[in-house]
This record gives C-alpha cells, sequence and structure tokens, in this order.
C-alpha cells in the first residue's frame, strides 16, 4: 500500500510542478491524473499495491470534500439573492442536459448496430 | 482537577473537527445503508445536513473550521491522481462505441455547461455565481481543484455539483422512458455525464453494463472538462 500511496504522491508532486514550470492553468492533481493515466497505458497493467490504495480512497472520497464543500455557509448571502436564477438552471439545465445526452448517445449507438447488422 | 486548561485544549485542538467531520460521514454512510442504498440519501447530503448546522450553531469562522480539517482536505489531491485508475480500466469501453462516445462527451459536455450557463444570464446572475455553475456536472474532486483556478467560489460549485447529481438521478427514470432510451450503455454514459459519482450510484440499480459506462463517461468528462475549461476561461 506504500508504494501505492508513494505511486499518487509522486504523480501529484509532478503534475505540481509541470503547472508551475509550463505556466499551465491546469490544476497540478490533473495533470498528475492525466500523466498517472499515460503511464498506465504505457505499462498496459496495474499494480496491486496502487489497486489497494486507490480502491481505500475512492471509497471514501466524499469524505475529503466536506472540508471545502462546508465553505457554503459562507456563500448563503450569494444564494439566498440569486436562488431563483441558481434553482432554474440546476433543474431546467439538468434535465435539458441529461435528456439531449442520453438520446444523441442511444440514437448514434442504434445507428452504428444497424450498419453492423447490415 | 483544572477545568481551564481542558476547556483550552477542547477549543484549540484540530481533533475534535476532525472527529465531528468523519462522524458526520459515517452516520451518512450508516443513514444510505439503511435506507438500502436509496439514491437521494448520499452519504454526502446527509454529512451536509449534519455539518452545516454544526458550523452555523457553534459560530466557529469557516476559516478556522478549515484549517482544523486540512489534513482531510489534502488527501483531495492524491485521490484525484488516483482517478485515473478506475478511468484506465474502463476505458476499454471506449473501443465498442468510439464515435457515439466521443461525440456525446463533447457535445453533451458542452450543451450542459451552456444551458446553465444561458439560464443563469438570462436571469441576469452574477459572474462569480456564473463561473462557479461550469463544473456542475464534474466529479466533486476535480470540481474542488479547477473551481479555485478558474475564479469560481469552490464550496459554492460544489453545492452546484451536488444538487445536478441528485437532480440527473432523480430526472432519469422518466427520461428515459418518455424519450425510449433503449440502450443500457447509453443511459449509464448519459448518468456518468451529467451527474457524476451518483449518476452511477443510479446506473448501478440499472445494469453492470451501464455502470460501467457511467464510470467511463465520469472520468473523460472530469478531465475534459478539467483540462479545457482554464484554458477557455484564460482566453477570455
Amino acid at each position: 500500500m506504500l508504494q501505492g500511496i508513494l505511486t499518487l504522491l509522486l504523480f501529484q508532486f509532478v503534475g505540481e510542478c509541470c503547472a508551475k514550470l509550463f505556466v499551465l492553468n491546469i490544476p497540478g492533481p490533473i495533470i498528475g491524473m492525466v500523466l498517472l493515466l499515460l503511464f498506465l497505458l504505457f505499462r498496459k497493467s496495474s499494480f496491486n499495491a496502487l489497486d489497494v490504495t486507490v480502491s481505500w480512497l475512492l471509497r471514501y472520497l466524499p469524505l475529503f470534500i466536506i472540508p471545502a464543500a462546508s465553505g457554503i455557509i459562507t456563500q448563503i448571502d450569494t444564494i439566498s439573492k440569486e436562488a431563483v436564477a441558481i434553482l432554474s438552471s440546476l433543474i431546467v439545465g439538468t434535465f435539458l442536459a441529461l435528456a439531449f445526452s442520453a438520446k444523441l448517445i442511444d440514437v448514434l449507438i442504434s445507428r452504428k448496430e444497424k450498419t453492423h447488422e447490415s | 482537577m483544572n477545568l481551564d486548561a481542558l476547556i483550552a485544549y477542547v477549543t484549540s485542538t484540530p481533533l475534535v473537527w476532525i472527529i465531528v467531520t468523519i462522524s458526520a460521514y459515517k452516520i451518512g454512510i450508516l443513514v444510505y445503508e439503511k435506507s438500502g442504498k436509496n439514491t437521494l440519501l448520499q452519504p454526502i447530503v446527509i454529512a451536509y445536513m449534519i455539518m452545516l448546522p454544526i458550523l452555523i450553531l457553534t459560530n466557529i469562522p469557516y476559516k478556522q473550521y478549515f484549517e482544523s480539517v486540512s489534513i482531510i482536505h489534502f488527501i483531495l489531491g492524491p485521490a484525484t491522481v488516483a482517478l485515473a485508475l478506475p478511468l484506465y480500466k474502463n476505458l476499454k469501453l471506449i473501443r465498442s462505441y468510439f464515435v457515439p462516445i466521443v461525440a456525446t462527451l463533447f457535445l453533451g459536455g458542452t450543451f450542459t455547461i451552456l444551458s446553465a450557463l444561458g439560464i443563469l444570464w438570462l436571469f441576469d446572475a452574477s459572474t462569480t455565481t456564473m463561473l462557479s455553475m461550469t463544473t456542475k456536472s464534474v466529479t466533486a474532486p476535480i470540481t474542488i481543484i479547477t473551481a479555485q483556478d478558474i475564479g469560481a467560489i469552490p464550496s459554492l460549485a460544489m453545492g452546484f455539483v451536488v444538487i445536478t447529481g441528485l437532480l440527473g438521478a432523480l430526472f432519469s427514470s422518466f427520461i428515459f422512458k418518455i424519450l425510449r432510451i433503449k440502450h443500457d450503455a447509453a443511459k449509464g454514459f448519459a448518468l456518468g455525464l451529467i451527474s457524476h459519482a451518483i449518476g452511477i450510484a443510479r446506473a448501478v440499480e440499472i445494469s453492470d453494463k451501464a455502470a460501467a459506462f457511467a464510470a467511463l463517461a465520469m472520468g473523460l468528462v472530469g478531465v475534459v472538462i478539467a483540462v479545457l475549461l482554464p484554458i477557455i476561461i484564460g482566453l477570455l
């Protein structure tokens, strides 16, 4: 498991360094994630220590976001002032986006399967 | 006995807030499991309902709370890097429907952001609110990490993420029925694309295939938005 933790921290560190060095606007951990993905694709497999660490981390992922998410208490003014705009955007936007995406990929998959049959 | 020393310790140690935060999440897991894994009773939702009243009632400055639990927040970095592994494991699914997946990823992803921003614009919402809305379909850790860099407010963006996740899961059965969505792969992909981890939880109830495509969609849209959004906003 230690090797798994070390792998993740190293990739995060390299990601943060890349962001600083190349003045990228992309967050360091995201670059680290892309680099780890490329590393796994190149290596063509994962390894046990990484699997164990990752499944542990991802199992409790929502816990790690609570500190930042709780900052919502500092935003009560913004939310109450723009409540109608925010709720409309979330409710209508999510409904339309889910409907659009689901129909789009469903039609594309159907079309692809039809061309395969003929 | 030294009561003053005890009070001084309890009010200054980060331990108290770390214990409270982990307990809130643990209670969240227990409630979620007791409810038979009801999609709308996600552990994070319960944790919110416990943490927010406590923070408001104790009147602790948010900054002080955040510093106390910064060790928990730190893990978000490596946990974001860790998302590469499930993405790697689901990436082979992309070969089965390459064009549908890539097309929906970009068109659906763009549609999600633009439709939400369009509605906010109609209501004349503030720029900060609009920026915080751009990551609403991205998984929580990527949202928090990206929000800061694009000038959004991480906690506000996070609130939008959780609500979008819940709404997508709530609307999904109705939408799939009226639009006659045939393929489980399509249902799963759309759920993961719009409703991230909560969408995956909903897709698990549909089928294994739907769950795998939901996980693929969440990983892909997270990476694409996290990489492209700061660049696009930087150009504006």
